[in-house]
């Protein structure tokens, strides 16, 4: 419609407002562009362009920093940050024309499955009254969910693209580590963080990853590699290709719907010509406990830097320097921060660091190890995304409980593999995603076989009641 | 997990907490490191860690000034500052 001229670029932009306006319920946006996104737009419109996504309105994700606009990575700790420089990814979509029309709501540093997490308040899923979106990645599931924007960025630590996408009913991709630069995201767990697109389709994502990816020398981690044509590769056909089924993970310890839609999935890929394998990945148990080592120790180390002095929330008439530390710490983290970064504390403390770090950091290279193997069997693995649909806010308190909402989101980021949740179905009118995890690298043929299976079937393209409010 | 240890590490980690919040606190962290402890389970000798998935050691570049001078605008984002320097409670009598 832009391109025909049917609609302005301002239009556009203005409908996108009216849209988070009559959306504000959900509380996916912490903090809006608005003024900036109408006067990019209006200078399209004057001066036209021919960049790739040229006023395309895009959210960003509140862990991105982004220059001269509050970035709060959904804390109270930076509930006044302006950042003086913008994250490479943000650069890389508004170079390519993309609009920002705001930034959206997040567990509070990405610590968190629910979106509960934030300072800002609970997101609402557009699919249903007081159901979690999940999380980290909440507000930008809910914003493309409801149809405000047609994408959003995301970031994935331990399934923080992937799990919020199957809730709400979207296509969501991490990357291979290093694929995205991670030059200004917030850090939480340095190793396992990937930034990645969350879109309605696959199609959609591949047409985001081109632009998002680059290789970026500010992030030392950023992979020297070629970067494809994401969307060249789309409808080729998948015949013959080998997906992997993890033997390991028992599914008859969830919802019989669950399962089903697990297995009418394979059954659909099976139409298009997949062979599905068994495949052994002996640790993959073991994830969920090696993640809870791994990333609260990053997380303590990284979040050692919100100290009161350079930037963020110092406390008021601090009695001496010690005091001006702990005090402002205290009262800028929330409660499920503070408890990852006594974990880590613990962990990496002297006495335990070999019996919780170093160990937990063996058994991650045994995992990937099994991913090794699994791979020179199959192209890739198929898994549930998450155990189930999206569950009430409030509804889950046990801190091991939510965790273990990432059993089958984990095992890639330990790896450094790509995953993409596709949407595969519904539970009582709430979608549900199954998950692909790809080698090294193979995200063109994650999006290819996500985009076969959607352009053979519909889940995609189901949108959230207009008269749930 | 006991209180003493709380104490320990909620200082290393420069964080306080409230008394009343002791109790849960120190449950909470028992539960999450005995749900960790599964790792025990698991023979890891001769496994060397993996500390990133990359496992490549960080690349290093000519040691260029690439971003000229920009105190004034993150001396803007501080708590307390004066026109050069962060200013934070006396540390020295």
């Amino acid at each position: 419609m832009l391109k025909a001229k049917e609609i302005s670029n301002k239009e556009l932009i203005q409908e996108t407002f009216d849209l988070i306006e009559s959306n504000s319920h959900l509380n996916a946006f912490v903090t809006l562009n608005k003024e900036n996104a109408l006067n990019k737009a209006k200078a399209i419109d004057n001066k036209a362009s021919d960049l790739s996504l040229s006023g395309i309105p895009i959210a960003q994700k509140d862990l991105f920093v982004t220059k001269n606009l509050r970035t709060t990575c959904g804390s109270n700790m930076l509930s006044n940050f302006i950042p003086p420089y913008s994250a490479t990814v943000i650069e890389n979509l508004e170079n390519a024309g993309c609009i920002s029309v705001g930034k959206t709501n997040m567990d509070e540093f990405a610590m968190g499955s629910s979106n509960e997490t934030s300072f800002y308040g609970n997101v609402q899923n557009p699919w249903g009254e007081n159901l979690v979106p999940g999380g980290s990645s909440g507000g930008s599931a809910a914003a493309v969910a409801a149809g405000i924007v047609p994408a959003a960025t995301g970031t994935d630590t331990g399934g923080s693209i992937r799990q919020p996408a199957s809730l709400c009913g979207i296509t969501g991709i991490k990357p291979t580590y290093g694929r995205i630069s991670r030059w200004g995201m917030i850090a939480f767990a340095s190793s396992l963080d990937q930034a990645g697109p969350m879109a309605r389709t696959a199609e959609d994502c591949a047409i985001m990853m081109n632009e998002m990816c680059s290789h970026d020398l500010k992030d030392t981690t950023s992979l020297n590699k070629e970067i494809p044509d994401f969307t060249k590769n789309l409808n080729t056909p998948i015949k013959g290709l080998k997906i992997g089924i993890v033997k390991e993970f028992d599914l008859s310890t969830l919802d019989n719907e669950v399962v089903k839609i697990f297995e009418e999935s394979k059954k659909h890929y099976e139409s298009l010509g997949v062979e599905f394998v068994e495949v052994s990945l002996p640790n993959i148990n073991l994830s969920v406990p090696t993640y809870y080592v791994v990333a609260p120790a990053e997380c303590s180390s990284n979040l050692s830097r919100f100290d009161g002095v350079k930037f963020g929330k110092r406390c008021k008439n601090p009695k001496d320097l010690e005091d001006l530390y702990i005090r402002s710490r205290s009262e800028g983290f929330g409660e499920e921060v503070k408890r990852r970064i006594l974990i880590g504390s613990y962990v990496l403390s002297a006495g335990f660091y070999d019996a919780y770090y170093k160990k937990a950091q063996q058994v991650r290279r045994l995992i990937k190890n099994d991913f090794d193997n699994a791979f020179s069997k199959v192209d890739l693995i198929m898994t549930p995304t998450t155990r189930g649909s999206a569950f009430e806010a409030g509804s889950m308190n046990d801190p091991i409980q939510m965790y273990l909402e990432d059993l089958f989101t984990v095992p890639a980021n330990l790896a450094g593999l790509p995953g993409i949740s596709i949407p595969s179905g519904y539970v009582d009118n709430k979608p549900l995603g199954v998950q692909l995890i790809g080698n090294s690298l193979q995200e063109s043929q994650l999006l290819n076989v996500a985009h076969c299976f959607q352009t053979s079937s519909d889940w995609h393209l189901r949108t959230p009641s207009s008269e749930i409010r | 997990m006991d209180k003493e240890t709380v104490a320990t590490i909620s200082y290393l980690s420069r964080l306080a907490f409230d008394k009343d919040n002791e109790d849960k606190i120190t449950k909470d962290l028992e539960n999450i490191i005995k749900f960790v402890d599964q790792l025990e389970s698991i023979d890891t000798s001769n496994i060397d860690p993996l500390t990133s998935p990359l496992e490549q050691t960080a690349k290093t570049r000519v040691d260029e000034v690439t971003a000229k001078n920009r105190k004034e605008k993150f001396l803007q984002n501080a708590p307390d500052a004066n026109e050069d320097y962060f200013l934070v409670p006396r540390v020295v009598e």
